[in-house]
């Protein structure tokens, strides 16, 4: 007991000194953006999209303990809910925040259907399905012509305008998906500190054993497949509106997998680990992008290191958001 | 309120676990269950709070069918257990244990704890709470913040009785609650609970420790290859060469029985120490 009490109180100084410079680093990166060039805008905003897609994904994995590979499917539907809503496709031409909406439900909607036939496979199984469905989706898609327009996709999207407001400039999607990101954030923070996420974390650990504390684990698992795939949809439907074009080739299985792999260098259900890991596997292939075909082989190498150095991720477990709050206001 | 086993049959393949057991545990008692090694004790428990399905026969609870619901219907129905093999939610403190479930209770309202964060902390304060008064009845509270994972054995199965105690069970379930104990904590083990029986509380205890059973328990049933030997009193059971019999074969008095639950927890101690 006594060990556990001094790190206790050994701990709060060195918190205090890392809270503050987390945030101070995170203000100034983003008092800075507007003054980027538009190619580094761009980077960032593909930062927090992967972020936003991070938050979503670990409620499954990071969370609920289930590793779910066909994440991108729920990209999909955000993506081709914008591509066919506001485009000359259909010609249809709904606004953006409707849209949005209607990505979040069909999210949802697809979590739960994809979830049903889960409900009963762990580990190696779900990824297995879970992957399989991944491609179900972007096959679909792909062949799916008079529709999706096939493997060409859907290009001349509208430009995406909140309350007659226009978002079209990089910056503006910046500032967009940084709200995104923050309000998602919280939320997804909150319901982990609800009851709702204790469920999760006894299905986690023996998901038996939360059987036997009257935990419906149907319901809850697919209350986390459900969340997860709206905020990877949510993602999509910003995601096709910066780029204002959308095709298969966006959602293969390697964007799944990157996904997975951000959760687990950064570090497994913590929300700042998604964005520390994150930060390394999207920033990183950029600012070596001289590197050409090296830079692989470098992420490679730096994969092998932080896993062996660090194999619980970057950021410790009990980093979190209540930890970043606590040592900047005090107790 | 009692349980009920009503020709009770529990079959794996080729295996007779549970071969036609009918009884009644009333509440306000603990009942002991004893027996050899494979006698079925286990599956008893199982088959009650819905870890297994009962091949045939059934299980009642105030004459309301237990056997046809799912597990987790069963434990909101008011049974609660311990598992023989500790499974706790390692990587949760002590206190989240207990915390998660109020899961079946509360859940309705997880999203007002999403968006109106002063309606979240009063919820976390009271289970906060209310938890740590469990955890105090168990000399636990210096534990509150700790990985269950982290804590030393005996306070592992300390903290599993505390978090089957969450939801006020009417039917309280133990698989081998002392097994890999010291005699201080087994000491320690009797006093809660003996504090534990309530009129309105039907306690089930599977023991191999034969002192244990035979000061805590009001009732006893014997086991032996999936049949229910006898029922009695402590003191009946002590006196029963049939159980005597089915233990040792060749026992004589009640010292051989517990030279075989000496055996036992000596197995059991070399079992604790390769998982701790
Ligand atoms: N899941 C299972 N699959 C197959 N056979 C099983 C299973 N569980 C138990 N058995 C068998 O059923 C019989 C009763 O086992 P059970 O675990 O109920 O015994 P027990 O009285 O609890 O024994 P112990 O004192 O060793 O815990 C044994 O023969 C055992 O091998
Ligand atoms: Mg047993």
């Amino acid at each position: 007991m006594a060990a556990v009490d001094t790190l206790a109180t050994a701990r709060p100084r060195a918190n205090r000194t890392i809270s503050w410079l987390v945030l101070a680093i995170a203000i100034a990166l983003i008092v800075a953006t507007p003054f980027l060039p538009n190619y580094h805008v761009r980077v960032l905003n593909s930062l927090l999209i992967y972020i936003l897609l991070g938050i979503g994904l670990n409620i499954v994995i990071g969370y609920t303990g289930l590793l779910d590979l066909g994440f991108v499917a729920f990209y999909a539907v955000g993506a081709y809910s914008y591509g066919l809503l506001a485009s000359p496709q259909l010609g249809l031409h709904m606004p953006f925040l409707v849209i949005l909406l209607v990505a979040a439900c069909l999210g949802a909607v697809t979590g739960i259907l994809l979830g049903i036939p889960v409900l009963r496979l762990r580990g190696d199984y779900l990824a297995i399905v879970t992957l399989g469905f991944g491609e179900i989706i972007r096959i679909i898609i792909n062949n799916l012509d008079w529709l999706t327009g096939g493997p060409q996709g859907i290009a001349r999207l509208d430009k995406a305008s909140i309350l007659g407001i226009q978002i079209a400039r990089p910056i503006d999607f910046f500032w967009l998906l940084l709200i995104t990101v923050l309000l998602v954030g919280t939320v997804v923070w909150r319901l982990e500190r609800s009851i709702l996420g204790k469920a999760w974390a006894a299905i986690r650990e023996d998901q038996d054993a939360a059987r036997g504390i009257g935990i419906n684990t149907t319901n809850a698992k697919l209350a986390a497949f459900a969340t997860s795939a709206t905020i990877g949809s949510i993602a999509g439907a910003i995601f096709a509106a910066s780029q204002r074009f959308v095709s298969p080739e966006s959602f293969t299985l390697q964007e799944s997998v990157l996904i997975v792999l951000m959760i687990v260098v950064g570090g497994i259900g913590n929300i700042f680990g998604i964005v520390a890991g994150a930060a390394i596997l999207i920033l990183l292939p950029e600012l070596l992008r001289e590197f050409a075909e090296w830079r692989i082989l470098f992420l490679g190498l730096l994969m092998i290191s932080l896993i062996i150095v660090r194999p619980a991720g970057i950021v410790p477990r009990s980093f979190g958001p209540e930890k970043l709050i606590r040592g900047l206001f005090g107790k | 309120m009692t349980l009920v086993f009503q020709s009770l049959r529990k079959v794996y393949g080729e295996v007779v676990a549970i071969d036609d057991v009918s009884t009644a545990f009333a509440p306000g008692m603990i009942h002991g269950v004893i027996g050899p090694n494979g006698a079925g004790k286990s599956t008893l428990i199982n088959m009650t709070a819905g870890s297994y399905t009962v091949s045939s026969g059934s299980i009642t609870l105030d004459g309301k069918r237990l056997d046809k619901l799912k597990k987790y219907q069963i434990a909101n129905s008011g049974i609660a257990r311990t598992y023989q093999n500790i499974r706790l939610f390692d990587q949760m403190t002590a206190i989240e244990n207990l915390e998660v479930c109020f899961y079946p209770a509360e859940v309705a309202a997880a999203w007002r704890e999403v968006i109106w964060p002063p309606y979240a902390n009063a919820q976390r304060r009271r289970r906060r709470e209310k938890c740590m008064e469990i955890l105090r009845v168990f000399d636990l509270q210096g534990y509150a913040d700790v990985d269950a994972r982290g804590l030393p054995y005996g306070r592992q199965r300390m903290l599993e009785i505390a978090r089957a105690l969450v939801a006020n069970p009417r039917v309280l379930l133990l698989d081998e609650p002392a097994a890999g104990l010291n005699h201080h904590e087994t000491a320690e083990l009797t006093a809660k609970l003996t504090a534990l029986r309530s009129p309105d509380r039907i306690m089930i205890v599977v023991e191999h420790d034969m002192d244990l059973v035979m000061t805590l328990c009001d009732s006893i049933i014997v086991m032996h290859h999936g049949k229910l030997l006898f029922r009695g009193t402590p003191a009946e059971v002590q006196a029963s060469t049939d159980v005597q019999l089915a233990y040792l074969g060749t026992a004589n008095d009640i010292d051989d029985i517990r030279a075989a639950a000496q055996n036992r927890r000596a197995q059991l101690g070399i079992r604790t120490r390769r998982r701790s």
